[in-house]
């Protein structure tokens, strides 16, 4: 019996893009043809092989270094899941722990990490991951640090209001009642009642952080000049606009393809776990 | 001539494939000036009749008949832009939750100056205020400019029928306008209504799911069941002299204040609900009917005519032989060996911002003894207080004041001790089933929960779970649904069952059997007779009915304002009541 | 009733103090040396060790950002490193013009979002609603940095209808008197600098708002569904008030609450985007000159800049606080 959010129409859309993302990542070196840093000085800025001027080797064309812009392309994808891949579950992880504490203990830890979040949530994200990746120096390992950083506050806000309403409900208190330990309240009363929200939530994340990635790479301050990312090639790309225009088109297409399928997949999964999974309805 | 008549009027509902005729086949008529009873358990239909006038029908619902008449015209075929121009008008409606039933961004004035506006007041302030002083609310003018949420439940009620009635339409209709409310609010509600309704000599049809309420406060009565009319007639007779096996059973299945001590006539299972209602052939009441016999599992209901009162029933010379068992008895307490002992109890809430401190004492020195296998009712209106008290003893809430002591030891302190004593001898049963069970839990596993706790093997778990359903009265099966795929009543028993699973020796049971329709009360409370039996607990029941507490409990306290003004033998203090709110309490119960 | 905002706006204080903290300690983890990239490459250790002295780079932390601390309450924001100008003359360029980009933005994704949010109402139950709710999910995926390059590419290349450099064309003087470009042509009173400022405004603006409008649309949308399955607009109904009343004087009231707070959050979101816009655009607001900043490890800038766009969005939320405070009266209890 397939389970309901399996037949939802996002999800299985969702779920075919991003698996060609990660095929498309994965089969890279396969697919390319050529290493995505070869550089060929006599070749640069070649349009699409189907324009005018363009070259058959060179299906989309080169960029100012005469770097293939489909093999730097498939190599960017890499980098795009990696990061997708640990940032998003980090701060998903951060962001849980401190909605389930402080939403179950109340008091004064609740308040804590309330003003913690306002703080955070003062800072437009896009400035205080610049800001971080200014502290900790370029390069993907340093990105993820920034995503888990910046972005724990998302799940925290969200899953924290939930929290608060189901560690009221009067079958978490009965679980106490009955000689539950907090622990075991929390892990076997608490926790499952958000985890419809909080799958959707970290798909919804991953999204968000190759958009971020992608945006600190374009400003130079994502992955290290010798690694291949989309939001470089956008940054090189920007300038060549007339002559080799795949060079600005094909990164902004793979993110966009990229991020509508974890959108696709995860508004999908909101509006099918939800109701199921959702309290009293029959 | 009849201001509003139905005739044949269905309401049939599409579910999946299936068409479900949730009214059929309803008759009615209501002459201008009179206030007509619609009374029903939850599911009956009796909403539907209101819903159906008004056309809103909840989506997929169509209605149908031979017509639907009101001052002459069918509402039936009328035009909608015509029918519109009639609510609010020359219908009214006064709804059942008062205090979400006006837009809480919106001043009371600004509501009402719209209403008026609309149905073509000119100085609609005047009116307004002249509305509301006729409600016998104060400051009118006041009113006019506060918001909801700043009025009580009783008091938007009164605006809400003042609203109404201002209109001078022929025809109010008040779907359950005093459920929510407390019941000496009630009290008062009704008799606004009546007042308002005496004074425009309004047509009234009156909603509601008790039945003595209606012979209050009706001229006639018609009792649904299962989507249509089984009685119909002048409400003394209908209250006194039943005709119909349902309406027997139903006055039989509530406990009474009033009159000598009986037991509760317990119905089996419950209403069908819409799905059910398809398979059921001929009269719908028959899979439950005590003088069911095969003709009517074939034929359809008839509608038999005896002077102004319908019954639709073939038998009704039969009724009386339905008779309540007699009263439960309370088994022998052991007198002496006390379980809970409560001295100076004080709760304090400590509310407001640390620029404006309030304390609101919820609960002020409380006195009094339990009993090991005693019944005590705490009953009270909202506010009193007794909510709390329950909290206090279950160590949900820290006493500011005064100490508790269970089974000997005292458990005021919040430490380890108290803690492990609460867990032996007290569970607690809530009171919203909704909230109550864990909808991720199948009902198994939940009324294990204790031993789960304990550390019991999960083998033994299940041969327990099993055990603790029989118990309860229910099929084994149902040990691995979740709560979601059961009744209200049936999870009200996994509530009661979950708290039984390690037998305490006291049950504190907070507004159990509210809010559940009258059959399945009476089901809960016979099972809580028959558990008695068998586990000698005590049970201390809170309760705004006291007609339920009277039923079930020896003892009784009465609560007003967070102090025990009244406590005593139940019969004694219901017999002789000493305090004026005990009095009144006692007075605002509908007798019928 | 001014209580809960009071509180709210007493709560900003500290918050602004902990960013800063945050702040500066975020920036003292530099793998980089601001000493050494303020000096040519031929500078010797001495003379790079007497920079940092100059810079007070050799003082403890704490010291650091006391003084800090102090020099910006007054007023002073210290000097940049790499243009060795005053900091506080750099804002006092940029900030108006980040604003003015910002509201604009602001503007579209109001009007859009409210505007959508309702088309999605009315669509409800109805054809064509899944083929606008897929719509907005996949304008979701689109961040402001696309969109940007995306109306570039359109109206810029392919149609050459709108300017994508810059805020005027090129040879236009930009009158300054309040650093706000449209209100100051209006002042000086020279309406071709006016509609050439429009016009190079109009891109930024729009991709930035366009961004921010979805989710804007997605919450006005179901805020008012939950609202219509309240009870009071039941009653209304019953009572015989028309659909359109009930819309916009009974619904529209409740469910533009949980709207505004969403817009004073996603306006933080807007804000930051901003910069990644006007590096797009080459607009010289307060995002070119961080992002300057950030790759020349210029200190002060980033410091001063990081605190301002703090300020801005903290100033926002509490407007749009007290906003909501004023329309919902059951906060003001």
């Amino acid at each position: 019996m397939i389970p309901r959010w399996a037949r939802d129409g996002r999800v299985l859309v969702g779920l075919v893009l991003l698996a060609g993302v990660l095929a498309v990542a994965l089969l890279a070196p396969l697919l390319a043809g050529m290493a995505p840093d070869e550089q060929d000085l006599l070749a640069t800025l070649l349009p699409a092989s189907w324009q005018e001027g363009g070259d058959a080797a060179h299906w989309l064309g080169t960029d100012s270094l005469g770097r293939d812009v489909f093999a730097r392309l498939l190599y960017g994808a890499r980098v795009a899941l990696t990061v997708a891949a640990i940032a998003a579950p980090g701060a998903m992880i951060a962001g849980t722990l401190a909605a389930l504490l402080a939403g179950y203990l109340g008091g004064w830890f609740d308040w804590l990490v309330g003003r913690a979040v306002d703080v955070w949530m003062s800072f437009p994200p896009v400035i205080l991951s610049l800001i971080l990746m200014v502290g900790l120096g370029t390069g993907t390992r340093n990105v993820i640090f920034a995503i888990m950083l910046v972005d724990w506050t998302r799940f925290c806000r969200v899953l924290r209001a939930e929290v608060l309403v189901v560690a009221r409900r009067d079958y978490v208190t009965a679980a106490g009642l009955v000689g539950f330990g907090h622990l075991r309240i929390l892990v076997r009363e608490v926790f499952p009642a958000i985890v419809p929200l909080l799958i959707t939530l970290l798909t919804l994340e991953m999204g968000i952080a190759v958009v971020v990635e992608a945006i600190l790479s374009f400003v130079g301050l994502g992955v290290k000049p010798d690694e291949v990312a989309w939001g470089q090639m956008i940054a090189d790309g920007r300038s060549t606009i007339y002559q080799a225009p795949f060079n600005l088109l094909a990164p902004v297409v793979a993110i966009f393809v990229t991020v509508a399928g974890f959108n696709l997949l995860g508004d999908g999964l909101r509006r099918s776990l939800d109701v199921r999974l959702l309290e009293g309805r029959g | 001539m009849t201001l509003l008549r139905a005739e044949g009027l269905n309401v049939t509902a599409r579910i999946g494939p299936l068409t479900v005729p949730a009214l059929r086949d309803l008759n009615l008529s209501l002459a201008p000036g009179k206030v007509l009873g619609l009374v029903g358990e939850s599911g009956a239909g009796k909403s539907m009749v209101g819903r159906a006038i008004a056309q809103m029908l909840p989506p997929g619902f169509t209605v149908s008949g031979r017509g639907l008449h009101f001052a002459g015209q069918d509402l039936l075929t009328m035009p909608a832009g015509d029918r519109r121009a009639l609510l609010g008008r020359q219908i009214a409606f006064i709804p059942q939750e008062p205090l979400s039933a006006l837009n809480p961004v919106r001043t009371i004035g600004s509501q009402f100056g719209e209403h008026l506006r609309r149905v073509g007041v000119a100085d609609w302030r005047a009116a307004a205020i002249a509305a509301l002083a006729s409600v016998h609310l104060p400051d009118p003018a006041g009113l006019l400019e506060r918001y909801p949420h700043q009025l009580s439940g009783g008091m938007c009620q009164r605006v809400l029928i003042a609203m109404a009635f201002a209109s001078k339409p022929a025809l109010v209709i008040a779907d359950e306008p005093t459920t929510a409310l407390d019941v000496t609010i009630q009290a008062r509600i009704i008799g606004v209504m009546r007042e308002l309704q005496q004074l425009h000599d309004t047509a009234v049809l009156f909603i509601t799911h008790d039945l003595r309420l209606a012979a209050e406060v009706c001229d006639e009565i018609a009792v649904l069941y299962a989507g249509g009319v089984v009685e119909h007639g002048p409400a003394e007779v209908v209250l006194n002299e039943p005709l119909h096996p349902y309406t027997k059973c139903l006055l039989l299945s509530a406990p009474e204040i009033h009159g000598p001590r009986r037991g509760l006539y317990t119905l089996p299972e419950q209403m069908p609900g819409l799905r059910a209602l398809a398979e059921i052939p001929g009269c719908r009441f028959a899979p439950r009917c005590p003088l069911a016999r095969e003709s009517c599992r074939n034929a359809p209901a008839l509608l038999l005519l005896k002077e102004a009162h319908r019954v639709a029933c073939p038998y009704p010379g039969e009724v009386a032989s339905i008779n309540a068992g007699p009263p439960a008895a309370a088994p022998e307490v052991t007198a002496g060996e006390i379980l809970v002992d409560v001295r100076g109890l004080g709760k304090t809430f400590r509310t407001g911002t640390p620029f404006k401190r309030r304390a609101v004492a919820a609960v002020r020195d409380v006195n009094f003894t339990l009993h090991a296998g005693e019944f005590l009712g705490v009953v009270g209106e909202s506010g009193s207080g007794k909510s709390t008290l329950a909290r206090l003893l279950m160590g949900l809430e820290r006493p500011t004041a005064g100490e508790i002591r269970l089974a000997g030891s005292d458990v005021s302190r919040w430490d380890g001790a108290a803690r492990r004593t609460r867990l032996q001898t007290a569970q607690m049963v809530f009171q919203d089933p909704q909230s109550a069970l864990n909808p991720r839990r199948r009902v198994a596993s939940i009324v294990t929960q204790a031993l789960e706790a304990a550390g019991v093997p999960a083998a033994m778990r299940e041969a327990k779970a099993a055990e603790i359903l029989a118990d309860l009265g229910m099929p084994p099966e149902l040990g691995s649904r979740f709560p979601n795929q059961l009744s209200g009543g049936q999870r009200q028993r996994v509530n009661i069952g979950r708290a039984l699973c390690l037998v305490p020796k006291l049950l504190v049971a907070d507004e159990i059997v509210s809010g559940l329709d009258v059959s399945v009360q009476a089901q809960l409370l016979a099972l809580l007779a028959r558990l008695r039996e068998e586990h000698r607990f005590a049970l201390l029941l809170i309760s705004h009915d006291l007609a339920v507490v009277r039923y079930l409990c020896e003892r009784v306290m009465v609560m007003q304002r967070g102090v025990v003004v009244e406590q005593g033998r139940t019969d004694e203090v219901f017999a002789n009541p000493q305090h004026p709110y005990t009095k009144e309490l006692l007075e605002a119960v509908p007798k019928g | 009733m001014l209580l809960p905002f009071a509180r709210r706006l007493a709560a900003v204080g500290p918050i602004l103090l902990v960013v800063s903290l945050l702040l500066f300690a975020a920036l003292r983890l530099l793998p980089v040396d601001p000493a050494a990239m303020s000096m040519p490459p031929t500078a010797t250790k001495v003379e790079i060790e007497a920079a940092r002295q100059a810079m007070g780079l050799d003082r403890p932390v704490v010291e650091q950002y006391a003084i800090w601390l102090g020099q910006t309450l007054h007023g002073d924001f210290g000097t940049s490193i790499h243009m060795r100008r005053p900091v506080g003359g750099l804002l006092l360029e940029t900030l108006p013009a980040t604003i003015e980009l910002s509201v604009a933005a602001m503007i579209v994704a109001g009007m859009l979002g409210i505007g959508g949010g309702l088309a999605l109402f009315a669509l409800r139950n109805r054809r064509g609603e899944a083929v606008a709710e897929l719509t907005t999910t996949l304008m979701m995926s689109i961040p402001e940095f696309l969109w940007a390059l995306l109306f570039i590419f359109l109206f810029g290349v392919l149609l050459s209808a709108l300017p994508f450099t810059g805020r005027l064309d090129p040879g236009m003087t930009r009158p300054v008197v309040t650093g706000f470009l449209l209100l100051d042509a209006l002042l000086v009173g020279r309406p071709d600098i006016y509609a050439s400022a429009l016009r190079h405004l109009l891109l930024p603006a729009a991709a930035l708002g366009i961004a921010f409008a979805p989710p804007v649309m997605r919450v006005l949308r179901t805020s008012l569904v939950d609202v219509y399955q309240e009870d009071y607009i039941r009653q209304a109904r019953l009572r015989g008030v028309g659909e359109l009343r009930i819309l916009l004087l009974h619904a529209l009231k409740n469910a533009i609450l949980p709207t505004l707070t969403l817009m004073g959050v996603q306006f933080g979101f807007l804000f930051g985007g901003s910069l990644l816009v006007e590096v797009i655009y080459a607009y010289p607001g307060m995002g070119n000159l961080m992002v300057d900043a950030v790759r020349n490890a210029d200190l002060p800038i980033i410091q001063a800049v990081g605190l301002t766009y703090c300020v801005v969005v903290l100033a926002i939320t509490s407007a749009v606080d007290a906003l909501v405070l004023l329309l919902n009266p059951r906060l003001r209890a």
